[in-house]
């Protein structure tokens, strides 16, 4: 049975500047498994933030496919391509970026509003358990200025896993948190792998090894 | 090295240099066109009328022959002194159109020392049997100069030629009052109308200040004269050194001036706000300065350096423009008026608006600056991705109307600047008030216009020069078409036993009981059957007579003779003093004749066409009868004219309070630009959790709807008391002090500022929200 959930076919991304062309990423080929927990790691300007928006769409390769649960991203418009993310990936940055104006459960809620994936009648019940499942139901109603760097991290998680999907991609999501925070984050991200979720985490940690089930190192765009 | 950076900061990001550049140039455009339009104007309308040597005063005896016009020259309180004589006959200025035509026999046109007319095309002195017509008149007439048009002098229709073209910027326009201005010499006036000349001193005195002072000298000369045999029979004091319609540009500058000073505190607000939103965006870039060793001082050198370039810059287009701008609409209001543009904008001011260009953004930026570059280098590098430092209220109220996220999402995200929101609601908000007052005001005028419509129950009505019989008066109008009914009053002067002069109010001798005027009432009622002389005035008599109360009686003269008066009621009207009093009672003591000196004609059929040919009709009739006629004047003719008086007041209000709620809706848009600019990352974000851009853009839509709709309520509610205010003002300015302008509520200005409003928000928030969705995920969550 296949269990590739995501594919990147020569992939490559090119960014033309006055001076010069970059290439940003070179001739990448990946694929990754149902319930993997992987991290990409690399150098800043190696190309892991490139690689991470070719994933959820964000941007797109100058050439090659990036193949998600087998739909191909580069040929959905902007539309379908947000209401795609929404549906499929989860995103994790490392500054949080919950939106200040709305409390945590209320993130939450605009997650589902904008994708229209959970029903309504069953929205309450979903935040209820995506917060208890990270530990902070009792912040539901705080705004995020009330929360911890951990808390508001937790709060962005419960955000990603919204809409129920089948990967998350965290961006350096400890980068900003302390170590036995950031420890308890990836404890976290490995229990979701067990409900299923692909985790791909990118980061610029070196000592990796113990946490993930597969490190893939980027380096000037390619895969070493 | 700073001038680098701050230009380097400037072409960074050029749409918003352009709007910073944009913002200062409204601020600086709008109160330099203000105070160009403000300097010309409070400037030349005294001086062309100054050029004038205007007369303080004007005499009138058949007496003054009896000394040589050198003795009234060396009276010591006499500048100047000069036989002008008067006469107002009518003129054919359009075929069968006839107007008033004021006709003045002048000494000696080329050393007039009072009152002079000025050369405005051909020579000044007309040629013996011709006259020269005043400039404004042309603009309702189709005279010129060779042309032959019929004067109807006394009983008699001669064509008269025109030699030239005058100019005398001491007269109220001709346009607006719907009569005609002409001069001639003496021997033509005389051989013209037939009347005696040298009838009408004017008189230019020395050392007055005030209206009083003329009053004071004007008593001592007419007892000074009167010890010579001549016996002054009137007297008429023009207002001291002002010219007549100095009151429209009054009004005219106390809206620019107001609409100004808040176009300038909207531009300033703008500026503000922008340079707050810049600085905001530097603040890790401050941050890495001070790390590598600049001083507060050395950033602030850099921000100051960025903000004379942009003051610069909006400065080199806005003075020129604002010069521009202001000259122009001087000139449209001199023409208007009837005076001609003789300043020149001086250095000065020049100096001071780019000095206003350089030094604006400097000032409105300065706490914003000094706060920004005060920041400590650790919160300044720490200032990275979504502000999640902001405070705000989770507003539980709000649950309770069970709204979407989406639509929470746009009321808090509205909140989440609260200083921000109350400038941008503030401005918002007077835009709309002021809007919406302008509409008001603009219905309290028409509501005005048309109760003296409706007060007139009459069409068209004749007034003569003198009185006649009621069988002569009615004859020439037997055989009319159209005719209803036909009235005859009488009309005289009256004057106040305090004045010291003889000019007063009108008396219009009518019968109590006449159904043709139904009068708006400030006070009191109309005339009834009593024994007493009940009088009714309106409120330009009221201010003359001095305010009596309902019920008092008080003197007046009338035909030289004092008589005790009570005052029963006090009216509403737009027309010179006037006294209303029973034609019975009247008659009775002044008229034992019973002669009438006005026709008035009611129409059978009275839509506009219909009474404008019955006025045609009457005027056919008139030409080959003996009647002397003042004037031939329609009831919508009266209203056009009054209306031509207020329009140009109306005009400006409207334009003005457009631009006011034009600058107010620029502030909005640039507000609303700064807060998605500055949540550039949290589009990203939102983009990135599956918000698509239709959703992104709506939530911009209902932010700006929110603010719009609170802003209009706000808005109108301040439009109230507003309006009330500017109707007592237009009202004193308009009717006479103690005379209120009805507050009037405007249905299609609340709709147009409701319809403008809601526009202007939705414009205001849909071009920066189109910009907003524009921007790819990519790039808004890697905006700094």
């Amino acid at each position: 049975m296949d269990n590739k959930i995501l594919e990147l076919k020569n992939i490559s991304k090119k960014y033309q500047t006055k001076e010069r062309t970059f290439t940003a990423l070179n001739n990448i080929n990946l694929s990754i498994n149902k319930g993997e927990y992987l991290a990409i790691v690399g150098k800043s300007g190696s190309g892991k933030s490139t690689l991470l928006n070719m994933v959820t769409g964000i941007d797109h390769p100058t050439k090659g496919k990036v193949i998600v649960n087998n739909t191909e991203v580069g040929e959905m418009n902007e539309s379908d391509l947000a209401q795609w993310r929404g549906k499929n990936i989860g995103i994790v940055f490392q500054f949080f970026q919950l939106i200040p104006t709305l409390s945590i459960s209320e993130n939450i809620l605009l997650a589902m509003e904008f994708v229209n994936k959970i029903p309504k009648n069953e929205r309450e019940n979903k935040i209820k358990e995506l917060l208890k499942q990270v530990g902070i139901y009792t912040h539901k109603d705080k705004m995020p200025s009330a929360l911890s760097g951990g808390e508001q991290q937790r709060a962005a998680i419960s955000r990603a896993l919204a809409n129920n999907p089948d990967i998350i991609i965290a961006d350096e999501p400890t980068g900003n948190l302390d170590s036995k925070t950031a420890e308890a984050i990836h404890l976290l991200f490995k229990s979701l792998t067990k409900m299923g979720k692909t985790v791909i985490v990118i980061t610029h940690e070196t000592n990796t090894e113990l946490k993930y089930d597969r490190i893939i190192t980027l380096s000037d765009g390619k895969i070493i | 090295m700073k001038y680098i950076k701050a230009l380097r900061d400037l072409t960074i990001n050029p749409k918003r240099t352009l709007l910073v550049i944009f913002a200062l140039f409204i601020g600086v455009w709008g109160i330099g066109t203000v105070g160009v339009s403000y300097y010309i104007l409070t400037n030349d309308l005294n001086t062309n009328f100054q050029k004038t040597n205007p007369a303080h005063l004007v005499l009138y005896s058949k007496d003054f022959e009896k000394l040589p016009l050198s003795e009234f020259n060396n009276i010591p309180a006499v500048e100047n002194a000069e036989l002008r004589d008067f006469v107002v006959e009518r003129i054919e200025v359009l075929p069968d159109i006839w107007i008033p035509l004021h006709l003045y026999g002048v000494e000696d046109f080329d050393n007039t020392k009072v009152a002079k007319v000025l050369a405005e095309k051909g020579n000044l002195k007309p040629k013996l049997g011709t006259i020269s017509i005043e400039r404004d008149g042309l603009k309702i007439s189709n005279i010129e100069i060779g042309s032959n048009p019929r004067l109807r002098i006394g009983n008699k229709v001669i064509n008269v030629p025109v030699s030239s073209i005058s100019f005398d910027p001491a007269q109220a326009p001709a346009t607006q009052d719907h009569l005609i201005y002409a001069y001639t010499d003496k021997k033509t006036f005389s051989n013209l109308t037939g009347k005696k000349i040298n009838q009408r001193l004017i008189i230019r005195l020395n050392n007055v200040n005030s209206h009083d002072d003329v009053k004071k000298i004007s008593q001592q000369l007419i007892s000074r004269l009167d010890k010579k045999d001549i016996n002054v029979t009137n007297v008429d004091i023009p207002l001291f050194n002002e010219h007549p319609h100095q009151w429209q540009l009054n009004t005219i500058l106390f809206i620019v001036g107001v609409i100004g000073l808040l176009a300038f505190i909207l531009g300033s607000v703008l500026v503000a706000q922008l340079m707050r939103a810049i600085l905001a965006k530097q603040v890790r870039q401050i941050g890495i300065m001070k790390a590598t060793g600049s001083s507060r001082f050395q950033v602030f050198q850099i921000y100051i350096i960025m903000l004379l370039i942009l003051g610069f810059i909006s400065g080199a287009f806005a003075v020129p423009l604002s010069v521009l701008a202001g000259s122009a609409y001087a000139k449209f209001v001199a023409g208007i008026l009837n005076f001609d543009i003789l300043s020149s904008i001086p250095f000065y001011i020049y100096a001071i608006l780019f000095t206003s260009s350089l030094l604006l953004p400097l000032l409105l930026s300065l706490s914003a600056l000094l706060k920004g570059t005060n920041i400590s280098v650790k919160d300044a590098l720490n200032d990275y991705g979504i502000n999640n430092n902001i405070k705000i209220k989770p507003l539980a109220i709000l649950k309770k109307f069970n709204l979407s996220n989406i639509s929470l999402l746009s009321i808090r995200n509205t909140l989440r600047n609260s200083n921000r929101l109350t400038v941008t609601i503030i401005t918002m908000a007077l835009g709309v008030a002021i809007f919406s007052t302008g509409f008001n005001v603009r219905q309290s005028l028409w509501e005005l216009l048309n109760n003296l419509e409706n007060e007139l129950q009459y069409d068209v009505q004749v007034v003569l020069n003198n009185q006649i019989s009621k069988t002569d008066a009615i004859k020439p109008f037997q055989l009319l078409r159209n005719v209803e009914s036909i009235h005859l009053w009488n009309s005289g002067n009256s004057h106040s036993k305090e004045l010291s002069t003889k000019k007063g109010a009108s008396i219009i001798s009518l019968p109590y009981n006449t159904q043709l005027i139904k009068p708006k009432f400030i006070k009191g009622d109309w005339l009834s059957q009593t024994k007493e002389i009940d009088v009714v005035l309106n409120q330009q008599a009221w201010a003359l007579y001095g305010y009596h109360e309902i019920g008092t009686s008080f003197d007046i003269y009338i035909k030289d003779s004092l008589i005790k008066v009570k005052l029963v009621g006090i009216i509403e009207q737009l027309a010179k003093a006037s006294l209303y009093i029973d034609e019975k009672k009247y008659n009775s003591l002044y008229n034992k004749n019973n002669l009438v000196n006005t026709i008035t004609f009611v129409a059978k059929k009275n839509d506009y066409n219909s009474v404008i040919a019955l006025k045609k009709s009457i005027e056919e009739n008139i030409l080959p009868s003996k009647l002397s006629v003042a004037y031939v004047m329609s009831d919508a003719e009266k209203v056009k004219v009054i209306f031509d008086h207020l329009n140009i007041i109306l005009s400006v209000i409207i334009f003005l309070s457009f631009l006011v709620l034009s600058v107010s809706a620029i502030g909005m848009a640039t507000a609303t630009g700064i807060n998605i600019s500055e949540r550039t990352r949290e589009i990203g974000v939102m983009r990135s959790i599956g918000a698509t851009p239709k959703k992104i853009y709506t939530l911009f839509i209902y932010e700006g709807m929110i603010i719009s709709i609170t802003s209009i309520l706000i808005g109108l509610i301040l439009s109230y008391p507003l309006s009330q205010l500017a109707s007592i003002f237009f009202g004193n300015l308009m009717l006479g002090e103690k005379a209120v302008l009805a507050y009037a509520f405007s249905p299609l200005g609340f709709a147009i500022t409701i319809v403008t409003t809601i526009s202007f928000g939705w414009l205001a928030s849909r071009i920066p929200a189109l910009n907003a969705v524009k921007l790819s995920t990519r790039d808004a969550l890697s905006y700094e």
